[in-house]
């Protein structure tokens, strides 16, 4: 039995040439452009020369040091919220959930000016500091800010993986060790703690790898002395010829690898935390109630944290001058009038770029998802080994590889260059978006039971016909999600949007927010376009979880 | 219905270099009711899906009606299955499950829905119709199951351990409720299965299977009263297994070349030898239990242990652990097998 059709085999076909063409093409023209002499030849003087740069070498560290202490923080702030979540019977349960997608919704870039205004030095709370005691806290400074403003985004990451992680510890693990005398912190630190770590591995590793490769918010918060912005501008002002600049996407692309492959490394074999059939969580305990002052205090600080960019971006977009004062001087809706006047084209183009991409991921998804786990085709998992590579690519470096690859080719029959329009831009997208698209397809398909299609075709369906009937309005939880997922994560993309946009007309809302933010005058109107942005987002993230809740209601149902 | 011969010609399914099934060769006669009977790993599920389609055969050859299918998809076999999990499909209903074979054979609206009606009507559920398959409980999905692949009407109706899902009154009720809609539709039927009492009580015809191979084949009576090997003699009811040329073997007289089956319930037990009829051994009980119809006596014979059954009365004697008892084997239901004879037990 061969196990394919020739049909599968030419979707695998098409699938791979377009991850060749824009994956895979793409990210080694960057390694080789890294370790190519001029002439051609191997050589590791690009290299050499990054690090007789002291600027470069400053920025190396920076970079390592900024990842790790948003890693840190993120975790100082998850952990305990986890841990309340699934270990106390409390009404703070809520809104740890509701703090968990809170700050996802807001792209760091879009609060980091926000921010910069609540905690800068001359932000709302320094002044308010300064007037009452007369100090001043240095936490906007420089790398400070970069750090502080990553670990506030990204802390969910930490928080939904660890709670995952936790829930699905069964309680007889619990109970079996309490019947055998541990209790309290041991019983933590021996039997929790180690079920629950390939969720907090996972969430830190993913930590990790996003603040080292943006390029957004140190860019927003004018911190250049970090790798991913060093590449943005080597690239942007020395040229597309400047090796340096593949140098820096090399290591930041070596990183990334690094840091998931170390996570795989170590959760290899360690995923043995999985609730048995009928089994229970975790016994949830009543809090005492100096506990649960303690509980709800640290819950309100981190709140507070998290909202703070949502509010300050608000204020800012409504504000008539903010400077120099705790809040904005008067109010107004002029920057919204201005940004519906000046750009109503980057709202349509986002929706358009982000719509593409979304269908194009979720199209190739479900393909590799089937073509991965009904056929038995050749080298079918390395369709999903490069799908899934592509996160460890950062925006950036996936646009200087697309820029040095098609510089100078034009799109059939209109001789336009494929660098200058927006062809790129919906592929950077998709190409960007597709591992948690995948996830998603490869999740709701694996959860689908095979007799479900073997009935199909016992009762007289074909392949295509049981696909179409059986599998994809099966999977149909998983593919909304997928695409709700791709559609508002890449609606907020910035580093490999900053890159590919060459005209104003071309520019999608994030391209535009950055803009107006460069400018005093423009950060009333770019607030203004960053809360239609969240608005974007957080409508996606409720019709996402909408989606998934109801997805989750069909599987308990099925079988 | 059309009714359907079924055979299997020396066939041979391996999954990488582990061997399933290995000469296969059967034939389940037109309107049969046929069990697969054996463990876990049996190849008894394999046989079933190669007949479905949905396994392929590495040698041998696989007739229905005669006509060989090697190569036919499995959606123009014409062989109905019902899955263990039933494999309702969760986003339709009832009535859109059933009708799905139908629609896939692109038959008139009308025709589907009558047909819908009658297989529905056949199990009892026309008013479950539009119900999704989360609202039903597990004897009903069955139904539903059943309902579903009968109503395109197979040559063949295949059924993958259909009662296993069930708790074990309902399994009692439904088995009866599919031997007598079998009979009315005189389908050709497969049943797969690791209860021996439930292919016992349901099958005209068994299959006893191990390691991929078949190990006998005959009617629940022939299985039981003269099992082939020491495989089928130990699966098919609880029973005494003598080694060939062991002691006690000799002590009964038996030769030396078979191993000697003893059914329990065949066993008399006496305070004293009686019935000349029979050969009588003393032993001492080591351990009984009492299973209401009947109590099983484990008695300690030399250095045997024979269980004996008797069947049990109100007011009736009992023996107790360490009394010594008499056991009467009635030469005439000890059965004789070749030692020689394959199966593993």
């Amino acid at each position: 039995m061969r196990g394919y059709t020739p049909g599968q085999l030419a979707a695998a076909a098409l699938i791979a040439a377009f991850l060749l063409a824009f994956l895979a093409v793409p990210v080694a023209t960057v390694v080789y452009v890294a370790f190519a002499e001029p002439g051609g030849g191997f050589t590791l003087s690009h290299f050499a020369a990054f690090f007789d740069l002291a600027l470069m070498r400053e920025s190396f560290w920076n970079s390592l040091y900024v990842a790790a202490a948003s890693v840190l923080f993120a975790s100082l702030i998850a952990v305990p919220l986890a841990y309340f979540t699934v270990r106390f019977r409390f009404h703070g349960a809520l809104i740890i959930q509701t703090l968990g997608v809170l700050p996802l919704i807001m792209p760091p870039f879009v609060g980091a000016v926000a921010m910069q205004l609540i905690f800068g030095r001359s932000g709302s709370v320094n002044l308010l500091l300064g007037e009452w005691f007369g100090i001043g806290v240095p936490i906007m400074e420089g790398l400070n800010g970069v750090i502080f403003v990553e670990a506030l985004h990204y802390f969910p990451f930490i928080l939904m993986n660890l709670v995952v992680a936790m829930g699905n510890i069964d309680a007889s693990m619990e109970e079996s060790a309490q019947n055998l005398g541990a209790s309290g912190w041991r019983l933590f630190r021996r039997i929790v703690f180690p079920l629950a770590m390939p969720g907090y591995v996972a969430g830190a590793s993913l930590v990790f790898v996003k603040v080292f490769d943006d390029l957004g918010t140190p860019l927003v918060l004018n911190v250049t002395n970090m790798l991913a912005p060093q590449a943005y501008l080597r690239i942007t002002s020395v040229g597309i010829e400047d090796p340096i600049g593949y140098v820096i996407g090399v290591l930041l692309i070596g990183f990334s690898l690094f840091a998931l492959w170390a996570a795989a490394l170590a959760l290899r074999g360690r995923d043995y935390a999985t609730l048995q059939r009928g089994g229970s969580s975790l016994a949830m305990r009543a809090l005492k109630p100096w506990q649960a002052a303690a509980a709800y205090a640290w819950i309100a600080l981190v709140l507070l944290l998290v909202l703070s960019p949502h509010l300050g971006i608000l204020l800012l977009s409504l504000g008539t001058v903010w400077s120099f004062s705790v809040v904005p001087d008067g109010f107004t809706l002029q920057h919204y009038a201005t940004v519906f006047q000046d750009s109503p084209r980057m709202i349509w183009n986002t929706l358009a770029y982000c719509g593409l991409a979304a269908l194009i991921d979720v199209v190739l998804a479900t393909a590799i998802a089937y073509l991965i786990l009904r056929t038995r085709l050749p080298l079918r998992g390395s369709l999903d080994l490069v799908a899934s590579a592509a996160l460890a690519i950062p925006g950036v470096v996936l646009a200087i590889g697309y820029l040095r690859t098609f510089r100078g080719v034009e799109i059939p029959f209109s001789g336009e260059l494929v660098t200058s329009s927006w062809l790129l831009i919906v592929i950077a997208y998709s190409i960007r978006r597709l591992p948690y698209a995948l996830r998603s397809c490869m999740a709701a398909l694996t959860q689908l039971h095979v007799s479900l299609e073997e009935a199909a075709e016992n009762l007289g369906a074909t392949k295509r016909r049981t696909l179409q009937r059986i599998v994809v309005p099966l999977m149909m939880g998983g593919i909304l999600a997928g695409f709700v997922t791709s559609f508002m994560t890449a609606a907020v993309e910035l580093s490999a949007t900053i890159m590919l946009t060459t005209s104003q007309s071309l520019a999608p809302m994030s391209y535009g927010i950055y803009l107006y933010m460069q400018s005093a005058a423009g950060r009333g109107p770019g607030a203004a376009l960053g809360v239609l942005a969240v608005a974007i987002v957080a409508l996606g993230t409720y019709l996402s979880h909408r989606f998934m809740r109801s997805r989750a209601v069909d599987l308990d149902r099925q079988l | 219905m059309t009714k359907a011969r079924v055979e299997a010609q020396g066939i041979a399914v391996r999954y990488g270099r582990t061997v399933v099934l290995r000469d296969v060769n059967l034939a389940v006669e037109p309107g049969e009711f046929f069990a697969l009977l054996g463990p876990s790993g049996s190849g008894k599920s394999t046989l079933l899906r190669l007949v479905a389609g949905f396994v392929q055969a590495h040698a041998g050859r696989l007739l229905i009606a005669g006509a060989d299918i090697a190569g036919v998809p499995p959606w123009r076999r014409d062989v109905g299955m019902v899955f263990q999990n039933y494999a309702l499909w969760p986003h339709m209903t009832v009535r859109e499950n059933v009708a799905f074979g139908l629609e896939e054979r692109r038959l008139p609206a009308p025709a589907v829905a009558d047909k819908v009606r009658a297989a529905l009507g056949l199990v009892n559920l026309l008013d479950y119709a539009e119900r999704r398959p989360s609202q039903l409980s597990g004897g009903q999905q069955q139904r539903v199951a059943l309902a579903r692949t009968i109503a395109v009407e197979p040559k063949v109706l295949l059924l993958d351990e259909p009662l296993s899902n069930l708790d074990a009154k309902l399994r009692i009720r439904m088995r009866e409720e599919l031997r007598a809609l079998q009979r009315k539709l005189g389908i050709t039927t497969i049943f797969v299965t690791h209860d021996q009492e439930e292919a016992m009580t349901t099958a005209d015809r068994i299959a006893v299977m191990d390691q991929g191979v078949i190990q006998q084949v005959g009617t629940p009576i022939e299985l039981f009263d003269n099992p082939a090997n020491r495989f089928v003699a130990n699966f098919v009811g609880s029973v005494n297994l003598l080694s060939g040329g062991s002691a006690l073997a000799g002590e009964l007289r038996l030769p030396k070349a078979a191993d000697v089956v003893i059914r329990p319930h065949t066993i008399a037990l006496a305070s004293a030898p009686g019935d000349a009829g029979r050969i009588w051994l003393a032993g001492t009980v080591a351990d009984r239990e009492f299973l209401g119809a009947f109590i099983r006596y484990k008695v300690k014979v030399g250095q045997t242990q024979l269980v004996a059954e008797e069947p049990h009365r109100v007011g009736a004697d009992s023996y107790r652990p360490g009394e010594t008892v008499h056991l009467g084997i009635d030469p005439a239901q000890v059965r004789l097998i070749n030692s020689s004879a394959g199966g593993k037990s």
